[in-house]
């Protein structure tokens, strides 16, 4: 058996081994490369950046714990900004089992904030339909909400007041890990409602979405870990996403090079199996 | 730290544990993280779904409320239940019938017009724009979404690509240059979501060796080198008792 065959069987768990030390040497120790913000992720901070104080944001955590990686980060780095921008957050989920994750993002970060459950933000928490709850919201938000996650009731709330429905939001955006998520926010409410919109997602959605944010149909995109260390940066706290940027460009750099050594490999095999058929011939 | 989150730590890190011994091969740890994993999920749906839904939506408007009209909603709901009863199972008909009808009505229109006319809307965009003092002008920039250049770029990969797929025509002479280049852009558009996948699988990785490394702190009893070592010795221990069995020859009756 030559070194290339020997190495197009190596055993998968020594690859397994190399991804997971190129992930973890940069986390024990960071080297602090460079992000580069994307006009995408831009998009977002600049419309937050413009609405005045005391706008109304609502924020959609549509994730479970399965994207928590991915999307937490986000949803800390806008909460963040949307309460140092003194902003009335409404947030909400259309993932059952994302609720208590979302209730505890929320809570973390108002408290941080020094902000007030009821009087500066409140968490709707989540109700049954997926898409109907946006409709429902986009006739009469006290319907699909009668009470909050803690089961105050809505109506009364100082942070809804003035807010009867979607059009009343100033800007909405949903974090979203797969359906519903961006795309039903955008079909069920603000082609509907006509408020702006923006979105994050999970990597694997991201390009899937770029043909929305090209057509302006969403304002911005944070697309992944990518997105959420971007948004770290222009907010000034870099936090959980920035300090993994340095162990995902370290394993995407180990798998370009695993890709070009096994296609050097594959077409060095190849190479020589013709020869050997030209030689026989 | 509070006891629940010194717990919480060692759950989350035993599991990730468990989950992770998967990469060195199947085994009853990997098999006890997935069964509860599947299990917790859908234990919390079904509390979560009771509470919102049974709770607060139905149960306490209309118990303390007084909103009677919601016993309409609940009615066509049961009607699905039908399903379980063989005889009475042609009334859930009327229960799909009313999804199916209301779904559609609020989908398609909504749909067709985000989807496909937006869609097309930005496909077909001039070439050329008029810009107040320069006249009518092409744009050359490729990091310009909207100039002219990108606009002949979609142009070329829509059409190109919507011919690969319509097969009543052969992919022969100028046809098979043009299906060929939609194979190209189909390439680049599966290469760029490739390229995205591995970035989120990376992003979860980093997510758990993150937790990993801050619960192998001392003021959470160092969770992740305990169970660490636990995991690897039961590991080793399966792999000793499997290649003794195998070592052993059957017994003859």
């Amino acid at each position: 058996m030559t070194f290339a065959e020997r190495m197009l069987k190596i055993d998968r768990r020594i690859i397994f081994l190399v991804i997971g030390l190129c992930t973890l040497l940069p986390l024990l120790n960071p080297v602090g490369l460079p992000i580069k913000i994307s006009p995408e992720v831009r998009g977002v901070y600049d419309y937050i950046e413009s609405l005045p104080e005391g706008s109304v944001f609502l924020v959609s955590l549509d994730f479970d714990p399965a994207s928590k990686p991915e999307l937490q980060p986000q949803s800390v780095a806008l909460l963040r900004h949307a309460f140092r921008k003194n902003l009335r957050v409404v947030a909400m989920t259309l993932w059952v089992t994302g609720t208590g994750l979302a209730d505890q993002i929320i809570t973390q970060v108002a408290r941080e904030m020094g902000k007030e459950s009821g009087k500066d933000y409140v968490f709707l928490g989540w109700s049954p339909g997926g898409t109907a709850v946006i409709i429902n919201m986009g006739q009469d938000l006290y319907s699909a909400f009668p009470a909050d996650y803690n089961g105050k009731p809505t109506k009364g709330l100082s942070v809804l007041q003035g807010i009867t429905n979607l059009r009343d939001v100033n800007y909405a955006i949903s974090l979203a890990a797969g359906n519903p998520g961006v795309e039903a926010w955008y079909v069920f409410g603000k082609d509907k409602y006509k408020f702006e919109l923006g979105g994050g997602c999970t990597g694997v959605m991201a390009p899937g979405l770029y043909p929305l944010l090209r057509s302006g149909q969403i304002n911005g995109l944070i697309g992944g870990l990518r997105g959420a260390a971007e948004y770290e940066s222009l907010i000034g706290q870099k936090g959980k996403a920035v300090a993994g940027m340095d162990a995902q460009s370290a394993t995407h750099l180990a798998i370009i090079v695993l890709v070009i050594i096994c296609n050097v490999f594959y077409l060095s095999l190849r190479k020589a199996a013709r020869q050997q058929g030209q030689s026989r011939a | 730290m509070p006891i629940e989150t010194i717990i919480g730590a060692w759950v989350a890190t035993g599991l990730t544990l468990f989950i992770f011994s998967f990469l060195y091969k199947d085994n009853p740890l990997f098999k006890l993280a997935e069964n509860l994993y599947v299990g917790v999920s859908v234990g919390y749906t079904i509390v979560k779904t009771y509470d919102t839904v049974i709770m607060h939506l139905i149960w306490k408007p209309i118990v303390e409320n007084g909103e009677w009209a919601l016993l309409i909603p609940v009615a066509i709901g049961l009607l699905m239940l039908t399903r379980y009863v063989p005889k009475a199972a042609w009334m859930s008909r009327y229960a799909f019938a009313f999804i199916v009808g209301v779904g559609s009505g609020l989908a398609i229109p909504r749909v067709i017009s985000s989807y496909i006319l937006k869609q097309i809307e930005d496909t077909v965009r001039p070439l050329m724009v008029l810009v107040p003092g320069d006249g009518v002008t092409f744009t050359w920039s490729l990091l310009n979404p909207a100039s002219g250049l990108n606009t002949i770029i979609i142009l070329v990969g829509v059409s190109s690509v919507l011919f690969y797929f319509f097969f009543s025509v052969e992919h022969t002479g100028p046809g098979r240059a043009v299906a060929r280049t939609g194979i190209l852009f189909l390439m680049i558009a599966f290469g760029a979501a490739f390229g995205y996948t591995v970035m989120a699988r990376m992003s979860l990785l980093i997510g758990r060796l993150m937790d990993l490394i801050e619960f192998s702190d001392a003021s959470y009893g160092q969770p992740t080198l305990w169970l660490l070592a636990i995991t690897m010795l039961t590991l080793a221990t399966l792999a000793f008792m499997s290649r003794r069995h195998q070592g052993n020859p059957p017994e003859s009756h």
